[in-house]
């Protein structure tokens, strides 16, 4: 089996990199189009099922976008074996809790709404 | 194949490189890359603050006002900027838009500057 | 003029250092090379490569003022002084400004450099049209100098299995070649994350290419024939 594959990754990171511009986009638009962005905006939109599953997309992506990246830079600088995969373990155990908690946080707020 | 320069030195001092702009470009995308995932974690934290509770929202900003806080800001902004537009510089690229080599050193201009001026303007309006 | 020269003897094994050296031009300097050559004649212990002595043969390659580049079409009037030649960068040195090319190679003869076709051939020779004939314009051309692949940063880091900017233009130049019949087999090996994908699209390569070629652009090439080849 092939650990590190050659395209699939470079496809997935330019798959996210446009997703994360499409959010950026939205991002935008909810700061300049409509009333200021106070707490009752913000909450509103965030807790509703669309906005909560926006989120989560949102912070998969950049994990995605950002272990892809990380794990270039650890392969052009980190040669030696063991250090290699630690360095990656951390990275990848980090991100991936970063996305289960934000998606736990989304998923509490949902259920408080409802 | 063995080579016949075993213990053989090399010449890869990165001082004495003259790097073209689209290195920098380059460096800098990757600098900003790193910026912004060890601040990942502090995006996950804001969203969590901003939605616990409209005290903690409100508290966000006079939070940003603070030195330390406001300089970190001014440093992930332009990480941001500089690897966004980075970034659709080599997606254009990627599908043969200006991959000819005058046009690429203009766009690595362009992206290191606008994302230079993005930063700066952010730092005087924090400032301000 | 003011030239620098990392020098380094192997025979002593003594860390590589930088000797200056004066020299007054005469009115035959046009090209780096010219004074290079003078120099050996004053100092014949000072050793670097070279042969056509008009950029076709690709063995004077350098790191020149900060820059890679061949020295016998390096105009003198365009450098600055003191002019500063270093050897092709991450390469090993064997001495002086030569270095030992054989990984540089041997990425070479990995991508099959040779036409592939098991087809019985014609009775005189496989036919291109124009535009077929055209599409190995700004390939064909490159002389295998290593100004790119000494230059490019991926390179540097890994240059054991990074095939490198000058090995992936020559691959694309065979993969587009319409009398080429293994193109599945060619980019079937080039889709890894080292061969191909440790290029970041800097180009550098591009930048110092002597004969004017963009490695860069066939890479970008060959990720495209791979995206259309598994889609
Ligand atoms: S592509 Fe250009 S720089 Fe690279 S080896 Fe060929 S001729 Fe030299
Ligand atoms: S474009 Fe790719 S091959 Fe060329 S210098 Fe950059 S990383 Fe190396
Ligand atoms: S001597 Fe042949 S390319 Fe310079």
């Amino acid at each position: 089996m092939r650990v590190f594959v050659g395209q699939r990754a470079w496809l997935l990171q330019r798959a996210s990199a446009l997703a994360l511009l499409l959010f950026l986009a939205l991002g935008a638009a909810l700061l300049l189009v409509g009333p200021p962005l106070t707490y009752e905006r913000w909450h509103a939109l965030a807790t509703s099922l669309p906005g909560a599953v926006i989120i989560v997309l949102l912070f998969a992506a950049l994990s995605l976008h950002g272990w892809i990246g990380a794990r270039d830079i650890v392969l052009d600088y980190i040669h030696s074996m063991p250090a290699r995969l630690s360095v990656l373990g951390i990275i990848a155990v980090i991100l991936f809790a970063i996305v289960i908690r934000v998606a736990l946080t989304m998923a509490a707020h949902l259920s408080l709404v409802t | 194949m063995r080579s016949p320069t075993g213990g053989a030195p090399k010449f890869l001092n990165l001082f004495h490189i003259r790097f073209p702009i689209g290195a920098m470009a380059s460096i800098g995308h990757r600098i900003s890359g790193v910026l912004l995932l060890i601040g990942l974690p502090l995006l996950a934290l804001t969203l969590e603050r901003s939605l616990s509770s409209e005290v903690a929202f409100e508290s966000l900003w006079p939070a940003v006002a603070s030195p330390w806080w406001g300089l970190l800001l001014v440093i992930l902004v332009w990480a941001a900027a500089q690897h966004v537009l980075a970034g659709v510089r080599h997606l254009l690229m990627d599908i043969g838009i200006g991959s000819p080599l005058a046009q690429a050193r203009t766009s690595a201009w362009a992206v290191i500057l606008t994302a230079a001026i993005i930063a700066l303007a952010t730092a005087i309006r924090w400032l301000a | 003029m003011h030239i620098r020269i990392y020098r380094y003897d192997p025979e002593t094994g003594a860390q590589p250092h930088m000797q200056d050296y004066t020299i007054e031009l005469e009115s035959g300097d046009k090209k780096l090379l010219d004074v290079l050559m003078r120099l050996k004649n004053i100092d014949d212990s000072l050793s670097f490569r070279r042969s056509c002595r008009e950029g076709v043969c690709g063995s004077d390659a350098m790191n020149i003022n900060g820059r890679n580049g061949l020295a016998c079409i390096t105009a003198l009037s365009t450098l600055k002084e003191p002019v500063v030649l270093r050897p092709l960068p991450g390469f090993p040195v064997i001495r002086d400004l030569v270095v030992d090319m054989t990984q540089f190679f041997a990425h070479y003869h990995e991508i099959k450099p040779y036409l592939i076709n098991d087809d019985v051939p014609p009775e005189r020779e496989r036919l291109q049209t124009p535009e077929q004939r055209e599409r190995l314009n700004g390939l064909y051309e490159c002389i295998l100098c290593a100004c790119c692949s000494a230059f490019c940063p991926s390179y540097w880091w890994n240059p054991d299995k990074f095939i490198g900017p000058a090995g992936l233009l020559q691959a694309y130049r065979f993969i587009v070649d319409s009398r080429d019949t293994a193109t599945a087999e060619r980019l079937a090996y080039l889709d890894d994350v080292y061969r191909l994908y440790r290029c970041r699209t800097i180009m550098n390569c591009t930048e110092v290419c002597p004969k004017g070629l963009s490695p860069s652009h066939a890479i970008e090439g060959i990720r495209l024939e791979l995206v259309r080849a598994s889609s």
